[in-house]
This record gives structure tokens, C-alpha cells and sequence, in this order.
């Protein structure tokens, strides 16, 4: 009896505490909203060259991973659509594969998990080694707002840079993927082209817009959050690794959301 | 003058090629040439059933430009105008045939153009094309459903006849049997008079014989007092007094 009274308890306080720290996220949240109001206080310029450095960082760094990522997730899918597509007679609808499963799902998905894990683990980290350093206590005692000075340029860069990589991952695996899948079958450029081009309805580029802002702004916000929970220094790998593991569940929670919300 | 450093620079090109990119991406989805070598030509369909925003537009196969637009047009009776970009350096003439057809069983309708045999002006833009339906699924599986059925009553009756024949070809053969059975008997019992036939025909072969050599003799006695008495034979009426002694 003792027993199952202890597991509820544990199940309320699990509840509980998902409940709290929901509501701590969305406080959060509004504290960025709030920060807003003493942008008049910091230099335009400060903001952008931090943007422009967390960008080379989450993008233009991530751009061999990106690449060979694609090449190689590209190619299997191309390969395997052309092997087993003929067997059912539906070689023609290639096009549409390749857009539903690269363009539409996995080229975002893949481009966002990546830039999670490269980039997402290193915000967690940095904030959390400065709150640490008390470097944030110091940006606060010299009249700037930290949530403004930190968190804004890192969604900002986050957007951009996921933006390009999902466009380039696209690109480089269609035609990577096509490059690579000549050694097994031959299908002319022009007609994997022209499929290419008749399978991607606009729905396709603005779900791309959609999730580039929407992953954009959930990665740094949420490795944001848990970079400023550390209370000790020997907290910080704990709350890195909450930080990279609930941007994931989130990751694939939106996804999913998004995709009922645009193709159901 | 805005001074960039690497870092910046490399940064922007970042951003900038792939957003250029999905702009041409988007310009080419829309129908836009780079050359800007296209010209738009209006289809004129009585229902789009058949063709939509992006279907292809082909010559011999070769796709040459596709529909951007399709718009209504109520008078003078409900039709429709499809806008078809396509590349105008393909010379098409302005009496083209536009055949709006299916590409296979299970592909997306194609509009074929067909250039006429005698070359005309060449087609300019806004020009207006008939279209024609060449091939309608729903027609081609409504046809098949049909010939289905007709072969399935077809081969019902050629059963049905099959089952009630049965009963027939065996007393026909039965019949049959019997026939040749009669024939046979008859054969068999013709044989006997054949053999009379034959010497009747030879006696009455022998009297025309003795009749021609007669009349070759003393034609006009043997017409008018008939046969000539033999000198050893003798008359009926003296035959008759001995035969009553």
C-alpha cells in the first residue's frame, strides 16, 4: 500500500514538476519578449557581429557535415526508389518520393538535429560556463540585458543559418544523390529535373520557411533556458544534456505537428 | 562604404546563395525562363477535368513549357482559358493542334501540340488554341467495363447452350447410327437383284440388237406387219389343233 501511495506521489511530482518547469520555460520566454524594451540601450552592431559569429558557427561550420549527410542520406533514398520503384510500375512517381521524404521531412529534420547537437549542446554549455564565470552577472551589473544580448543574435543566427543549410542539404541531396545513384541506373538530368520541379508544390517551400523559423527559434530558445539553470558548475553537464535531449522530443513534437497541420 | 571582414563576408555568401537559389527555384516553378524565351499561349478546354495548374506541355514528347494559370470564362458559354508558358523558340505554328492526353495508365495528363503539315504564320503570344480531349480514363475504363460484361454474358450463353446440346448430339448420334445401320441393310439386300437387273438389262439389250438388225433388213415391213416369222416356227392358231390332238 505504502508502495503504490510512494509511485503516485513520484507520478504527481513528475507531473508537478513537468508542470513547473513548463511554466518556467514560458517565464522565460516572456523575459525575452520583456527584453526587448532595452534594445535602445545596446549597439545595433554588437548584436550583429555576435549573430554573424554564432552563424559561421551553427552554418557555415556545419556545412561538410551537412553535405556529406545529405550526399549519403540523398543517394540511399534515390537508389532505393529507382531499384524498387520499376518492380511496381511506378518508376515516374520518383520525384514525388524524393520530395516527400528529402524536401519535405528528413532534409529539415536532419538539418535541425544536426545543428541541435553541434550547435545546441554549445549554447547550453557557453551560457551555462559564463553564468558559472559570473561573465552574465557582469553584463547584467553594466546595465545590459543578458536574455537580449544573448539570446536574440543566437535565434536570429539559428534561423538563418538552419534556413541555408535545409536549402543546401535539399540541393546536394537531389543532385548529389542523383550523381552518386548514375552508378546503378540511369535516368536523364532533364526528366529527374523536370520530375523534381513538378513534385514540389509551394506548399514544399513555405513548410521549409515554416520549419527553418519554427526549429530556428525552438533550438537556441531551449538550450538557452537550460544554459541559465546551472546552480553549480557541476550541474552544467546535466543540464547540457536535458538541454540536447527535450530540443529533440521538441524537434520531432513540432515536426509532426507541423506536417498534420500543413498535409493532413 | 560598408567594410565587410572575412568572417562576414563568408557569412553572407552563406546566406545569400541559398536564398538565391530558392528564388530561382521558385522563379522556374512559376513557369519564368532564364533567357526570359517564353511566351504565354491560351488553351481554350470546355472542362479541366483533365488538366491542372503545372501540367506539362509537350511537342513529340519533348516538354516544352507547362500551364501557369487556368481561369474561367462565363460568356458565351462556361469554358476555360488555360495559360500555357512555353518556350517559343520551338516554332510552333498558330494553326497548332493542342491534344490534351493521359501519358500512361497512371500518369498525369499531358497537352501534346501537334505543328499542322503546311506551315502557317508562327504562334505568337496570346494566341488561343482549341484543345482537344484525346484520351479519357474514365471513358477507357468505362469502355473496358463494358466489353467485360458483354464477354462474361457471351461466355454465360455459350454455356448455357453447351449444357443443353448435351442431350441433343446423343440422339443425333443415335439417330445417325440407325441411319447407317439401314443403309447397310439396304446394300446388303439390293445385292441380290442387282444380279437379275444386270441379265434383264442384257436381254433387253439382245431385243433392241435383233430390232435394229430387223428394221436394217425390211425397215417398212417390220413397221407395218412387225416381226417376220421365223421359217421353224410355227403360228399360235396351228399350234393350238395339235396341242388338241
Amino acid at each position: 500500500m505504502s508502495g503504490t501511495i510512494i509511485i503516485i506521489r513520484g507520478l504527481l511530482g513528475k507531473c508537478f514538476g513537468s508542470f513547473e518547469g513548463v511554466r518556467k520555460f514560458f517565464a522565460f520566454v516572456r523575459s525575452i519578449f520583456v527584453s526587448f524594451r532595452s534594445l535602445r540601450y545596446l549597439r545595433l552592431r554588437s548584436l550583429v557581429a555576435i549573430a554573424v559569429n554564432q552563424t559561421r558557427f551553427t552554418g557555415y561550420d556545419a556545412l561538410p557535415i551537412i553535405v556529406v549527410i545529405s550526399l549519403i542520406l540523398g543517394a540511399t533514398v534515390i537508389i532505393q526508389a529507382t531499384q524498387n520503384f520499376p518492380k511496381f510500375g511506378i518508376e515516374g512517381f520518383i520525384g514525388n518520393l524524393l520530395v516527400i521524404i528529402i524536401a519535405r521531412e528528413l532534409g529539415p529534420l536532419a538539418t535541425a538535429m544536426v545543428v541541435m547537437s553541434r550547435s545546441g549542446s554549445a549554447i547550453a554549455t557557453e551560457i551555462a560556463t559564463q553564468k558559472q564565470g559570473r561573465e552574465i552577472q557582469s553584463l547584467e551589473l553594466m546595465g545590459i540585458d543578458s536574455r537580449l544580448y544573448i539570446v536574440i543574435p543566437r535565434i536570429a543566427a539559428s534561423i538563418a543559418s538552419i534556413l541555408s543549410l535545409i536549402i543546401i542539404f535539399d540541393i546536394v541531396a537531389f543532385f548529389g544523390g542523383y550523381l552518386i545513384s548514375l552508378s546503378t541506373v540511369f535516368i536523364p538530368i532533364d526528366i529527374f529535373l523536370q520530375t523534381l520541379l513538378d513534385s514540389m508544390s509551394a506548399d514544399d517551400l513555405i513548410i521549409t520557411l515554416v520549419k527553418s523559423v519554427v526549429y530556428g527559434t525552438t533550438i537556441p530558445l531551449v538550450c538557452c533556458y537550460y544554459g541559465f539553470m546551472p546552480r553549480s558548475k557541476f550541474e552544467i553537464p546535466i543540464y547540457v544534456s536535458r538541454a540536447v535531449m527535450r530540443t529533440l522530443l521538441i524537434l520531432f513534437v513540432v515536426n509532426a505537428l507541423i506536417s498534420a497541420l500543413f498535409y493532413l | 562604404m560598408l567594410k565587410l571582414d572575412s568572417n562576414e563576408i563568408r557569412v553572407a555568401a552563406f546566406i545569400v546563395v541559398p536564398l538565391a537559389l530558392l528564388l530561382l527555384i521558385v522563379a522556374v516553378k512559376l513557369g519564368y525562363s532564364i533567357e526570359g524565351s517564353t511566351i504565354d499561349v491560351y488553351l481554350k478546354v470546355d472542362s479541366i477535368s483533365s488538366i491542372k495548374k503545372g501540367t506539362n506541355v509537350k511537342i513529340k514528347g519533348h516538354t516544352i513549357g507547362r500551364v501557369v494559370e487556368i481561369q474561367p470564362v462565363y460568356k458565351p458559354a462556361l469554358h476555360f482559358l488555360a495559360t500555357m508558358r512555353i518556350d517559343n523558340t520551338v516554332g510552333l505554328f498558330e494553326n497548332c493542334a493542342a491534344v490534351i492526353q493521359n501519358q500512361n495508365i497512371i500518369g498525369d495528363p499531358v497537352i501534346e501540340l501537334r505543328n499542322p503539315e503546311r506551315p502557317a504564320d508562327l504562334l505568337a503570344g496570346g494566341s488561343v488554341i482549341e484543345g482537344i480531349e484525346h484520351v479519357n480514363l474514365e471513358v477507357i475504363l468505362q469502355d473496358v467495363h463494358n466489353l467485360l460484361a458483354n464477354t462474361n454474358a457471351a461466355i454465360g450463353v455459350f454455356k448455357e447452350i453447351q449444357l443443353q446440346s448435351k442431350g441433343n448430339i446423343r440422339s443425333m448420334m443415335q439417330n445417325l447410327a440407325n441411319s447407317v445401320a439401314n443403309l447397310n441393310s439396304i446394300l446388303a439386300n439390293s445385292q441380290r437383284d442387282i444380279v437379275a437387273i444386270l441379265s434383264s438389262f442384257r436381254e433387253t439389250a439382245k431385243t433392241f440388237t435383233e430390232i435394229s438388225a430387223e428394221l436394217k433388213k425390211r425397215p417398212m415391213g417390220f413397221i407395218i406387219r412387225g416381226k417376220k416369222d421365223e421359217p421353224g416356227e410355227k403360228k399360235p392358231d396351228e399350234q393350238k389343233p395339235e396341242a388338241k390332238k
